[in-house]
């Protein structure tokens, strides 16, 4: 029972590789994060997932459809939704009449009190019957979170759902997709933000320059990483660049992360440590999403990636 | 299907429902025919400010100044509306000047003395009226010497002149038989001189009924120029004010990343097809307004006769195509360019097309059945308009030219269609650079 299918896809445009030889099995009732630099081909999957792109060589299958279907057949489709990262509404439209228009599209009639009880979810019924442009960024994002899901789909892709959002409407639209797997729908989304995918995600999926680098539960990426990150609360202001067994040191502002070489000694570095000052906080953490973003994604990381893959 | 539906029914009701659009459907009208309605609409409301007009009658007495005074006089009487004893015309004021010496030298003076008084303000224009007109033979026949003449540096106010030329002929005339000292009486002369004007009617035809024949009606001048134009004139308008906001619709739809959404429910030629039928059921709701109104007006006023309802029908057809074909142009402009800034230089080749009938209705007009413009009427790009153009001019073409320049279009439609299908899938997730005409043609043959 997969949601989404993918095998062996490639795409290219003119001389880029987009998206090279991904394979991906997004399992039905998921929550699965899509993460990445901006410009690794996560648009181009959501794309071809929504046939708005087509892969150059592979299958992608959604919804158990058959695997000898024809690759043009959209009517499925109607039972996915899709939120691109860069929205539009139709300005002049009433907020009420635009979701009507979305929900038939995806051939739901009737949409009537569908539409009623997401607005009134939202906070929005007294805006049903403004015209979009009166509304103002927030707003505008949360209709269209309404127009991409009023069709009640199965599968929901949402690119970047919570940029822009402040923490309250923040809250609203987790619960909101939280309460829709509940439901029984699967969700993907992809985001830059990586304490949500941590929450948020059953699965995580990192695409860096069109290869998969990540995928699996968040534990088991993090086993992959293992321990090898302390946090300290050091008083004063002593550097710690040059401390034994410190590969590098990420200063977060109140605390430091220290990343250890490998075959470090923990208590070694304790108690050099505690040399170097009052200590105040020691903790052998393991690496957050965060982290492991980095590690991939920053170029002069290349060789520690190696290292753990 | 029921998707491209669900489109054409937004795009109808996002384009009917504004006040812009009933604004544009008055507006429109009136800005076409801005200059005639204007005109029409000041034709009451001339400046009445009194003209001084000089005259010197060089005759011997000045015996034509008098009937030109007579010409006057009634002219200024009908100045004042008499209901509301306001001016509606300009009086005219006219000052006799008496002859120079009949020297070369004097006669230029008095006329620069005369034109002065001219560029001061002080006169409108004079009339200058030389001795030799009373000779036979004379005055109409040596047009170097302008014997008559009306001087004045508004050449293109000539109220005066016009009022005074018909009367002041035959003042002359008479005057010349004067001096002939005919036998034959005035009156005579004055009935075989009577002018002849060759009148325009139309067929005579025998009443299929009682079998009577029947004589023709006097041909209105206007009516068999003014409705083949009018067509054609109203075609281009709607098609100009519906594909181009067509356009608009897709490139905002672009600027605004609504494609996007829109593209992961519907087929990229669905959507593009259901803009399309939107706008076309747009462009034949304008039509039907303007035809009505037009059709209506025309039975009040007894010109229904020049408006036969089959052509009525031919132009909703011919309306129909133009729009599918022009539309379908405008969208893929529309989704080959990321402004509509862009669009511009990719609309002139379609502009020169849709302006092509135009450029020739002139032609068409007066001789609608020649080689020329029947194989221009075959062109798909013009059929529409050239052929409705052709169709209203009677007698009207032979049956079957309309069925062929139909079937042409059609097909040439769906070539549009097809091809325009393509150019927007393409262009539609295209950010950033707009495309050239060569880039868009690669998308038409390769996808």
């Amino acid at each position: 029972m997969s949601a989404i299918v993918i095998e062996d896809v490639t795409k290219t445009f003119r001389q880029h590789v987009a998206v090279d030889n991904l394979s991906l099995q997004v399992p039905r009732g998921s929550i699965y994060g899509f993460i990445g630099p901006n410009g690794s081909g996560k648009t181009t999957t959501l794309r071809m997932i929504m046939r708005i792109l087509y892969p150059d060589r592979g299958v992608i299958r959604v919804l158990d459809e058959p695997t000898d279907g024809d690759p043009n057949n959209r009517s499925i489709l109607d039972r996915v939704a899709y939120l691109p990262e860069e929205r539009g509404l139709y300005k002049t439209m009433k907020v009420r009449d635009v979701l009507r228009f979305y929900a038939e599209l995806k051939g739901f009639r009737r949409s009537g009190p569908e539409i009623a009880a997401w607005l009134e979810r939202m906070d929005l019924s007294a805006w049903a019957d403004k015209r979009v442009e009166a509304l103002s960024k927030g707003m505008a994002q949360k209709v269209q979170f309404i127009a991409t899901v009023i069709a009640q789909p199965e599968l929901i892709l949402l690119d970047e759902p919570f940029s822009g959002l402040d923490p309250v409407n923040t809250d609203t639209l987790r619960d909101s997709i939280l309460e829709l797997r509940r439901n029984g729908a699967t969700i993907v989304f992809s985001t830059h933000d990586m304490s949500v995918a941590e929450k948020l995600c059953d699965f995580i999926f990192m695409i860096y320059k069109g290869r998969k680098v990540l995928d699996g539960t968040l534990e088991s990426i993090q086993d992959a990483y293992g321990s090898d990150t302390i946090r300290v609360y050091l008083d004063g202001t002593a550097t710690l660049d040059d401390l034994p067994g410190v590969a590098k040191v990420t200063d977060l502002g109140r605390f430091q992360e220290l990343r250890l070489a490998p075959q470090a000694d923990t208590q070694a570095i304790l108690a050099s440590l505690m040399q170097r000052g009052r200590l105040r906080h020691f903790e052998i953490n393991r690496p957050t999403l965060h982290d492991i973003f980095v590690r991939i994604a920053r170029p002069d990381a290349g060789s520690e990636e190696k290292s753990h893959a | 299907m029921r998707k491209m539906f669900v489109v054409a029914v937004r795009e109808y009701l996002a384009a009917v429902r504004t006040k812009a659009f009933l604004v544009t459907l008055i507006i429109m009208p009136v800005l076409m025919s801005g200059s005639i309605l204007v005109q029409w609409l000041l034709r009451d409301s001339h400046d009445t400010k009194t003209k001084k007009f000089v005259v010197v009658d060089r005759t011997p007495s000045g015996r034509l100044y008098p009937s030109i005074e007579k010409v006057v006089q009634a002219y200024n009487e009908k100045t004042i509306d008499p209901a509301t004893n306001k001016p509606i015309l300009p009086r005219f004021d006219l000052e006799p000047v008496p002859a120079s010496a009949n020297t070369p030298e004097a006669i230029a003076e008095q006329r620069f003395e005369l034109s002065e008084r001219v560029r001061n303000g002080d006169l409108f224009g004079f009339l200058d009226i030389g001795a030799e007109v009373l000779q036979p033979g004379q005055g109409e026949t040596s047009k170097q010497e302008r014997v008559v003449r009306y001087q004045s540096n508004r050449p293109t106010s000539l109220e005066f002149p016009r009022l005074i030329e018909g009367p002041l002929l035959f003042a002359i005339q008479d005057l010349r038989m004067d001096e002939s000292h005919l036998k034959v009486p005035r009156e005579t002369i004055h009935a075989i001189m009577r002018p002849v004007s060759v009148d325009t009617l139309g067929l005579t035809s025998r009443n299929p009924v009682t079998g009577a024949i029947e004589d023709a009606t006097l041909v209105d001048r206007i009516a068999p120029v003014a409705v083949p134009v009018g067509f054609m004139i109203l075609m281009f308008m709607i098609i100009m004010m519906t594909a181009t906001p067509l356009m608009q619709g897709v490139v905002e739809e672009k600027m605004q990343r609504i494609a996007e959404v829109l593209l992961g429910s519907v087929r990229p030629f669905d959507l593009m097809l259901g803009k399309l039928l939107g706008m076309t059921a747009v462009s034949l709701t304008i039509t039907a307004v303007y035809l009505g109104c037009a059709y209506g007006a025309a039975r009040q006023y007894g010109f229904a006769a020049y408006i036969p309802p089959d052509l009525l029908a031919w132009f909703v057809v011919y309306q129909a195509l133009a729009l599918l074909m022009y539309g379908s142009l405008f969208i893929a402009i529309g989704a080959a360019c990321t402004d509509m800034k862009e669009t511009q230089n990719l609309l002139w080749p379609v502009m020169l097309l849709a302006m092509l009938p135009m450029f020739l209705m002139g032609s068409v007009l007066q001789e609608p059945n020649s080689t020329v413009a029947v194989s221009l009427s075959f062109f798909p790009f013009a059929t529409p308009m050239l052929m409705i153009l052709r169709q209203s001019v009677p007698p009207g073409v032979p049956a079957w030219q309309p069925f062929l320049g139909v079937a042409l279009a059609v097909l040439t439609t769906l070539f549009c269609v097809w091809a325009a299908g393509r150019i927007f899938r393409v262009g539609l997730l295209m950010q950033g650079k707009g495309a050239k005409i060569g880039e868009m043609m690669r998308w038409v043959f390769h996808g």
